[in-house]
């Protein structure tokens, strides 16, 4: 089984982790242009490992673009 | 016609050059010599060719276009980029790639049905850039990269891996112009990345894994599932696909695991593997 996917949170986060930038939170302006749910928009601006996950942010990406969230 | 004269299997994580000092000293030098005994050994065989079985990090091939299969094309790869080897403490560089045989496999991997995927880009984050740093320390020697979907489900199914890594043998085997071929597969073994889970290691899976491949027994492997790798090996063991179709290039042979190391402060259970007839 497939798990569940949220195009709108990879496109974000693909587009920071292809500026090799990693943030403890994306801004306003990392997400101006996208189309996100609010609890997407929240967790994104709030840097919530756990939450992105389980909305369907790919975990390559959740580690690449918000290292500095993870105790490891 | 060419000949396969060395295969190798490695992990890959950008820690492993990155943050060196991080890792337990004797862990980490027993790893380090894994590596350096593979790039001695891979030396010795004289390869003129370097084809990998590697997977992208989602770098190259976003959600918007995700092959399951991709032949690289470029003239050279970013291995690492001057972005990716900040992180990764390897001096940026450029592999030179051989597009000559790589468009001979994808054309005859399409008249074969192995409908590949090609890129003429690709910057490489660890999959080329870490176990390269090692093996091939001058970077003198093209690489044919073949990017295995192993991190954006869903994933091909490993027997298909397996499928195409004997495709890939055969045609190499026939080919005419390049003789001395050699085999690098990086990936895996078990490691949990960007999970909530992360930072777990299986070192009872890694080591059934590794012991599957020193007796050449690779059926059980090709029936793991996607669920199984996911709870026994973690996402980062899906990176296992890529083993798995090197092996189905080298039909019987037994591979020789020269470290493991379940390092915890890298997050991956880390192994070299020498493979031979």
């Amino acid at each position: 089984m497939t798990p569940a996917v949220s195009y709108p949170l990879n496109k974000v986060l693909t587009a920071v982790a292809r500026q090799h930038a990693m943030k403890p939170a994306l801004t306003d302006e990392d997400l101006a242009g996208h189309t996100l749910s609010d609890a997407e928009r929240a967790a994104l601006k709030t840097g919530d490992i756990d939450a992105l996950y389980r909305l369907g942010a790919n975990p390559y990406l959740i580690r690449r673009v918000f290292r500095a969230r993870f105790t490891i | 016609m060419a000949e396969i004269i060395a295969a190798a299997l490695t992990s890959h994580a950008p820690l492993i050059t990155g943050k060196p000092d991080i890792a337990r000293p004797e862990q980490r030098e027993r790893l380090y010599a894994g590596f350096h005994e593979l790039g001695r050994r891979l030396a010795a065989a004289r390869p003129e060719l370097i084809v990998m079985f590697v997977n992208d990090h989602l770098q190259n091939f976003p959600y918007s276009n995700l092959p399951a299969f991709c032949i690289g094309l470029a003239d050279d790869y970013d291995a690492p980029s001057a972005g990716g080897g900040k992180f990764m403490r390897i001096p940026p560089r450029k592999l030179r790639g051989d597009r000559d045989v790589a468009m001979a496999l994808l054309e005859a991997g399409l008249d074969a049905g192995f409908d590949f995927a090609y890129s003429y880009e690709i910057e490489s984050w660890d999959e080329l850039s870490v176990p390269l740093h090692f093996l091939t320390p001058n970077g003198d020697v093209p690489i044919v990269p073949i990017y295995t979907n192993c991190a954006a489900p869903p994933l091909p199914r490993l027997r298909r891996c397996h499928e195409m890594g004997a495709f890939v043998g055969a045609f190499l085997r026939g080919h005419a112009r390049v003789r001395r071929v050699a085999l690098v597969a990086s990936g895996g073994i078990s490691h949990w990345v960007g999970t909530p889970e992360t930072g777990r290691i299986n070192p009872e899976w890694d080591q059934r894994v590794l012991d599957h491949i020193a007796r050449a027994d690779i059926e059980p492997l090709l029936t793991l599932t996607h669920a199984e790798i996911e709870r026994e090996g973690g996402n980062g063991g899906q990176e296992i696909r890529n083993w798995v179709a090197l092996l189905g290039a080298v039909p019987g042979w037994k591979g020789e695991p020269l470290a493991y190391e379940p390092v915890a402060e890298w997050i991956t259970g880390c192994a070299t593997v020498w493979v031979h007839p």
